[in-house]
């Protein structure tokens, strides 16, 4: 061999084997020691103060956000209960909630959390300078009244019912915000005015590289037992296939996925764990019943009763679902969601009928006690309209543009034609909220809790000049039913608990009467871990899966 | 030479204008930047209002676009739609270095791999060696992008599963402890490997066609041959006399991959988590944020003249024949 050829042949033998030596000490640090964890998160932040509409991402919370602490904190099993205080209501008339922090609860740079930071809190989201995400709730308190260093008495306009769902959102300190403008501080960093790092969680924020990752360290002020970990590092991994691959390869430790088919290669990889559940995000078709639909069809709720029953939900749950959540059931409520137990109520389980022959001959009844008959095509025609819709749905995304294709097939079986609508989110909404569609198939974030539902479901309560009918501000269906808004104003305002379920159940049952939505199926949350990790538990509710982080320990 | 810099970068003025206006108009032809934000009702209506006056999402396009231009003239770019605390110009400086590296490392291995094979397939015409790299530049040709990078994913992925050797990284651009010095840039490395295999493959596919054909024609030429006459060793005619002339069309094809890959390899940057251009570009198209699209296109287009001239000046010196006016 030349001598030239020697030396490079030489080179590059030295440069591999020196890249394999340092990747597999490297692999072998990698892996998760005794205190800390690396979790795989599928969105980054956009900045970190979670409270702003720019920031506002289930992930903020998620990653760096567990840093600031809440008084109370929503379970797995979507009861909410007290963490960092308490919340309970003192007053009727006028509606006063006392909330009370522990005594513990001190921020990281020494300070007590106190009855001024939660005072400060109500003060900085009301403030219509800042851009907040959400003010509900807190724009209904007319004054604070402080009852001691750690408790206050925060008193509302009118009553409001989801108070507990209001206080489990975080505590900011005022000794570190207040003068500062809260639109963009707190956008890379959680500091005080001395450039110390602020936490009242079990976590504190060491470093946020801005497209690399999120770095947390145990805060030894936490209130609450001490966290085992010494750290959690969240990487950002926001391909679908790269995080995949990441927990496959030991990259990660533990990630926490949006429904997907390739999840289906991650069960029964030894040596990882998949926790799923019907989380609070609820899949849905809304019907357009009024102006801006493409047939009078859809302003009758014996048509619309029709289209609930052409549906085979379950089967095409199954269908969807059937690798990655053979379980997930069927949703039948528009208020509450399944794990409610002794809340959730299946008023639209009616529609449900698996037997296709028996679902075909009912829907075939409804359409001949309305004089409809089948044209050449198969499709229903009803006082000269074609039994004809558009269904459409956020374009790109696969399980709904699956399952709008599966609706469509058993629909058409049924002599009811869906035909295809879907476009980009960013086209589709627009069209939505401006009542262009006839089926729209989308999801509501929710909370477990039924507050706001009257915005969407309601009418008469906001009548302007763009809105005659005053429908609710979500409420884009020209759906008004005086009982419905009744029940869900009058829940919002309802302290009993089982007053307001049995108010938000009634609104709930004339609903499934009247077909304005069809509710299909909560999406599931998967939790994928490696077995050597303990504490991890699925929160399917907003809190999400780091609600529990000063629990987690590495095997 | 100086003179001509200066009119090609006088030039380049109104081709960026052109382009920023092309760009602006399109991305907020699409829809409302806020249509997400008001469908979701636990969005409070106050702070829509506050984006839309401090954008001016109200006023016409005419004077959105004005407001822009200023303040990327004034602001360097400005903030973004939604978070009034970040600085365009921040995340631009984090991201480009990033994308460089990449680039860089991708573009100058396949450089010198793809020209050296380039160079042996002509002089080795119809050699078994010539159809073998012919076949692969067809084959690096029809890969797609992003099924490569899945199946090197895995590949890695399943090596590691197998034999707990960690050769190279799946995703991201560091670990979490990556260290200092040496071992910062091991670790980078290890980072990049696989994402730079993956751009690599199709450019060494592009440069070795280039080069093959680009040397064929250089080696039956006059002076060549003329080379070959005077008793020159074989390796000079082909290294020094050849190969120079033969360059010519590969610094073009390089230059402008250079150019347009600033602007991000925005597949292979994103199967990678790598955080560039291009991921940085895709995010901005998603929340449909003009203010960082025009930003980003800004940058990308300035790139792509300016790599543009660098390939323009390269000619010069490497053939000495091309004079500058």
């Amino acid at each position: 061999m030349h001598r030239s050829h020697f030396r490079l042949v030489l080179g590059v033998l030295v440069a591999v084997t020196s890249l394999i030596v340092a990747g597999a000490a490297g692999g072998a640090s990698k892996k998760s020691t005794a205190g800390s964890m690396t979790f795989g998160a599928e969105q980054e932040p956009p900045c970190l103060n979670g409270f702003t509409g720019g920031c506002n991402n289930t992930w903020t919370s998620w990653t760096a956000g567990i840093a600031l602490a809440s008084p109370l904190i929503v379970k797995p099993d979507f009861s909410i209960k007290p963490y960092m205080g308490t919340a309970k209501v003192v007053s009727k008339k006028p509606f006063t909630v006392l909330v009370t922090l522990s005594k513990k609860a001190k921020w990281s740079d020494g300070k007590q959390v106190s009855a001024d930071d939660l005072i400060f809190t109500w003060q900085t989201i009301v403030d219509p300078k800042f851009d907040i995400a959400g003010r509900s709730g807190w724009d209904s308190i007319s004054r604070a009244v402080k009852v001691n260093a750690k408790a206050v008495k925060f008193i509302y306009k009118t009553p409001y019912a989801p108070y507990k769902v209001q206080f489990a959102t975080s505590v900011l300190p005022k000794h570190a915000l207040e003068g500062l403008d809260f639109n963009t501080v707190w956008d890379t960093n959680y500091n005080n005015k001395a450039g110390q790092t602020m936490s009242s969680g079990p976590f504190k924020l060491q470093s946020y590289t801005k497209g690399q990752s999120i770095v947390m360290v145990r805060n030894s002020s936490f209130f609450g037992k001490r966290p085992t970990l010494d750290k959690i590092t969240f990487l950002f991994r926001t391909n679908t296939d790269t995080e995949i691959q990441a927990i496959r390869g030991g990259e990660v430790d533990a990630i926490y996925p949006q429904p997907q088919l390739q999840l289906a290669q991650l069960r029964g990889q030894s040596g990882l764990r998949v926790q799923t559940h019907a989380g609070t995000t609820i899949e849905h078709i809304d019907i357009n019943t009024g102006a801006g639909n493409s047939t009078p069809l859809l302003g009758q709720a014996w048509f619309r009763q029709a289209i609930a029953y052409s549906l085979d939900r379950s089967g095409m749950i199954k269908q969807l679902f059937s690798t990655l959540n053979p379980g997930l059931p069927t949703l039948n409520n528009l208020s509450y969601v399944t794990g409610q137990k002794g809340i959730y109520v299946s008023h639209f389980a009616k529609y449900q009928i698996s037997n296709k022959a028996k679902r075909l001959a009912k829907v075939a009844a409804i359409m001949k006690a309305h004089n409809c008959t089948k044209g050449g095509d198969g499709i229903y025609s009803c006082g000269g309209e074609k039994a004809s819709v558009r269904l459409g749905t956020t374009s790109g995304n696969k399980l709904r543009e699956l399952a709008v294709e599966i609706m469509q097939a058993q629909a058409k079986d049924a002599g009811i034609e869906f035909r295809a609508d879907s476009q980009p989110s960013r086209l589709f909404f627009p069209r939505i909220s401006t009542n262009k569609y006839d089926l729209a198939l989308f999801a509501w974030v929710g909370t477990g809790d039924p507050a706001g539902q009257v915005d969407i479901y309601g009418c008469a309560d906001d009548k302007t000049a763009d809105n005659p009918n005053g429908y609710g501000g979500s409420n884009w269906k020209g759906y008004c039913k005086a009982g419905v808004t009744n029940a869900l104003k009058a829940s919002d305002a309802a302290l009993n608990p089982k007053t307001r379920i049995n108010l938000v159940n009634k609104a709930d049952a004339i609903m499934a009467n009247d077909v304005p939505t069809i509710p299909l199926y909560q999406k599931p949350t998967y939790f994928v871990f490696k077995t050597s990790l303990k504490g991890l538990v699925d929160n399917p509710t907003l809190q999400g899966p780091t609600w529990n982080t000063e629990a987690w320990k590495a095997g | 030479m100086v003179t001509y810099i200066i009119r090609r970068l006088l030039y380049s003025i109104p081709v960026l204008f052109a382009a920023s206006v092309l760009i602006f108009f399109s991305v907020t032809a699409v829809g409302d930047p806020l249509a997400a934000l008001k469908q979701n009702p636990l969005f409070s209506k106050q702070t829509i209002h506050n984006i839309q006056e401090r954008k001016h999402l109200n006023d016409p396009l005419t004077t959105q676009y004005g407001y822009w231009i200023k303040d990327a003239v004034t602001n360097k770019f400005g903030t973004p739609l939604l978070q009034p605390g970040t600085k365009i110009w921040d995340d631009l400086k984090r991201v480009i270095p990033h994308t460089l590296q990449l680039v860089l490392l991708a573009e100058i291995l396949a450089l010198l791999v793809g020209v050296a094979i380039g160079v042996y397939s002509a002089i080795r015409q119809y050699s078994i060696f010539d159809y073998a790299a012919t076949t692969f530049s067809f084959l690096g040709f029809a890969m797609p992008v992003f099924w490569l990078a899945l199946m090197l994913q895995i590949l890695f992925t399943n090596i590691f599963i197998k034999w707990h050797v960690r050769i190279f990284y799946t995703s991201g651009l560091s670990s979490t402890d990556p260290g200092g010095g040496i071992h910062f840039w091991i670790d980078r490395l290890q980072h990049l490997a696989i994402p730079a295999m993956t751009l690599m493959l199709l450019s060494i596919a592009q440069y070795s066609r280039f080069m093959r054909a680009s040397m064929l024609e250089v080696v039956n030429s006059d002076y060549v041959r003329t080379a070959r006459a005077k008793g020159l060793p074989e390796r000079t005619v082909t290294l020094k006399h050849a190969l120079r002339n033969a360059l010519i069309p590969v610094v073009t094809v390089s230059a402008l991959n250079f150019g347009a890959l600033i602007g991000g390899a925005v597949i292979t940057e994103s199967i990678f988590q790598l955080d560039g251009m291009g991921p940085y570009f895709l995010g901005a198209l998603f929340n449909q944020d003009a203010y960082v699209v025009m930003a980003w296109l800004m940058v990308t287009a300035t790139a792509v003249v300016a790599f543009n001239l660098i390939a323009d000046v390269l000619y010069g010196y490497i053939d000495p024949r091309i004079r500058f006016d």
